[in-house]
């Protein structure tokens, strides 16, 4: 019912993606573009054979339930392995939200009990990293290496934020955003946070450059003082799948549709790589690039909204507000629509690329969603008069991929999100 | 002499770190040095913008009515700005309407005379707010951008 209109397009990238996605595979692609398949069989001399990987498991489980805390919605979590890198000697974190509006695994350093290597300056000073949070919270804490294993992939000597560790340095001021601190499960919702999103570092080349102006990211701590500080591209946090030996350059997020009145709980698939493996290819969907930010363009009555992205860590699709789409917020709380009967919306995401596609969903009383005790909706909605959040509600029942920042695939390189 | 000294020092660390809605503009100046950035000013029909550019792409813009009263704010940057220090005597009012079971995601805060809109992801945030009742004549909510 809330189906969006698939129109599969044609994109066109430069000849030199065109031929990079030849080479790495079969063409998924656009018809003509790279109709040989025998580009890769590297014989000859002269040109470097891409060696054909042998297909790991790809596949992730994910579920939405009430999470840790037996009270959130729209909660996707998944469990992470974390290891002491190079070695066997590893744990498993459950109930890990996955968020496609982040970058990086921070983990709730009261859930990890392996003894990680703690990364630091060249003067030795432990690297602490900050993150902010649309909702006016932070976590704060040191970032120490692992080796992280999902599914049958493994990420090797990647970094992760230890959120609210003991024994390290407090909030530095240029942290706090005065909101609540994610230092607990309470508080955080989960046991931590798995970014997955189109961006490859939490900060990128902002935070890797000394001698300018750095954002508050990354601090140094030296006698319990900790300052700001610059960090390598490669020794920021990343998204662990651009990390993966195969099936590195995105993934893509599969949730079974949901009946209006939404599923007690439902669980779904996160599978790596597109177009690396028969189960993740690219097709049926429209491509939109992202800028270099992550975000992409939603126009709804006319209205451009040039700051908004796809977010499986929200858990409602905020757009707008009460008074420009003439439904009401729930009595005694601002944070969701609550009409009096369900009302469908029509919007129309445009990529950084020109591609556009229209975006249907609906929006049904959250009050009256919280009141069925489920806890996955596909048509919760609040307000957020800037941009649109399309949160996990837009998940449901459709495929929906996120290409990294800066690596290949068969419709060209991330950034971008196809649905 | 001494204890002079160390009383206006604690005086001063204690001043609002950023301007903060609804009080005066004097605060401006230490916005600045506070959030190392450049300061321009720029005046506009019924009221003045003050702003604050770092070269991180943090800009603050505070508005400023011809009383000197700050009736609005906005931020964009890369990381949250702290809006306890922001909104002042009003942060207490807007995480009380804030705190909400099951949101996740933007903030938007409509309570009293206070708009607050707070969204946006790390690399890319955005914060709005405003007081009502200190928008000058015939300024709409509509300037504070």
């Amino acid at each position: 019912m809330r189906r969006r209109h698939l129109t599969p397009r044609c994109t066109r990238w430069p000849a030199s993606v065109l031929l990079a996605a030849a080479l790495s595979l079969a063409g998924v692609g656009c018809s003509g573009s790279s109709s040989s398949g025998s580009s890769s069989s590297g014989s000859g001399g002269g040109t470097t054979p891409t060696t054909p990987s042998t297909p790991v498991n790809n596949t992730q489980f994910i579920q939405v339930g009430a999470g840790p805390t037996g009270t959130d919605v729209n909660q996707l979590l998944t469990s992470v392995s974390i290891c002491v890198p190079g070695t066997n000697t590893c744990q498993t974190i459950s109930n890990v939200l996955v968020d496609t509006g982040s970058t990086g695994l921070r983990l709730l350093a009261s859930q990890v009990t392996l003894a990680l290597p703690q990364l630091n300056d060249s003067n030795s000073h432990p690297i602490g990293n900050c993150v902010a949070f649309a909702d006016n919270s932070y976590a704060w804490g040191p970032v120490q290496t692992a080796d992280i294993e999902m599914a049958g992939e493994r990420a090797s000597s990647v970094s992760v934020q230890l959120i609210g560790a003991t024994g390290f340095p407090a909030v530095p001021a240029d942290c706090n955003t005065g909101g609540t601190n994610n230092d607990t499960v309470q508080a955080l919702g989960a046991n931590g946070i798995l970014g997955v999103g189109v961006l490859r570092q939490d900060c990128g080349s902002a935070c890797a450059t000394s001698g300018s102006q750095l954002p508050p990211i990354y601090f140094s701590c030296a006698n319990n003082t900790c300052s700001v500080t610059a960090v390598s591209l490669q020794q920021q946090l990343q998204n662990p799948v651009a990390v993966f030996p195969q099936d590195n350059n995105g993934l893509l997020i599969s949730l079974p549709a949901l009946a209006a009145q939404g599923a007690t709980s439902i669980s779904g698939s996160m599978l790596f790589g597109i177009g690396t493996q028969t189960d993740n290819a690219l097709t049926g969907v429209q491509v939109y690039a992202t800028d270099s930010k992550g975000n992409f363009t939603v126009t709804f009555n006319g209205q451009a909204y040039s700051g908004s992205l796809v977010d499986s860590g929200s858990n409602g699709i905020f757009f707008l507000d009460a008074a420009t789409l003439g439904i009401p917020t729930c009595p005694g709380t601002l944070s969701f629509y609550c009409p009096a009967s369900a009302v469908n919306y029509s919007a129309i995401s445009t990529g950084t690329n020109g591609n556009s596609g229209t975006i249907a969903f609906g929006i049904v009383s959250a009050q009256s969603l919280f009141a069925t005790g489920n806890t996955a909706f596909n048509d919760l909605g609040g307000p957020n008069p800037g941009a649109f959040d399309i949160g996990l509600p837009f998940f449901y029942g459709r495929p929906v991929y996120v290409a990294i920042e800066g690596q290949t695939t068969t419709a060209g390189s991330g950034p971008y999100w196809a649905y | 002499m001494r204890a002079v000294a160390a009383t206006l020092l604690l005086f001063w660390v204690t001043l609002p770190a950023w301007a903060t809605l609804g009080q005066s503009r004097d605060s401006v100046q230490s916005d600045q040095a506070l959030l190392k950035g450049r300061l321009s000013t720029a005046e506009a029909q019924g009221y003045t913008i003050h702003q604050i550019t770092r070269d991180d792409g943090g800009v603050l813009k505070e508005f400023v009515s011809p009383d000197g009263q700050v009736f609005g704010i906005t931020w964009q940057g890369p990381t949250m700005p702290n809006l306890a220090q922001l909104l002042g005597s009003h942060f207490a009012e807007f995480q009380k309407a804030a705190k909400s079971a099951h949101r996740r995601g933007p903030l938007t805060v409509h309570v009293g005379q206070l708009v607050v809109e707070t969204s946006g992801h790390l690399r890319s945030f955005h914060v709005r707010a405003y007081l009502i009742n200190l928008l000058p004549n015939d300024i709409s909510p509509e300037a504070v951008r």
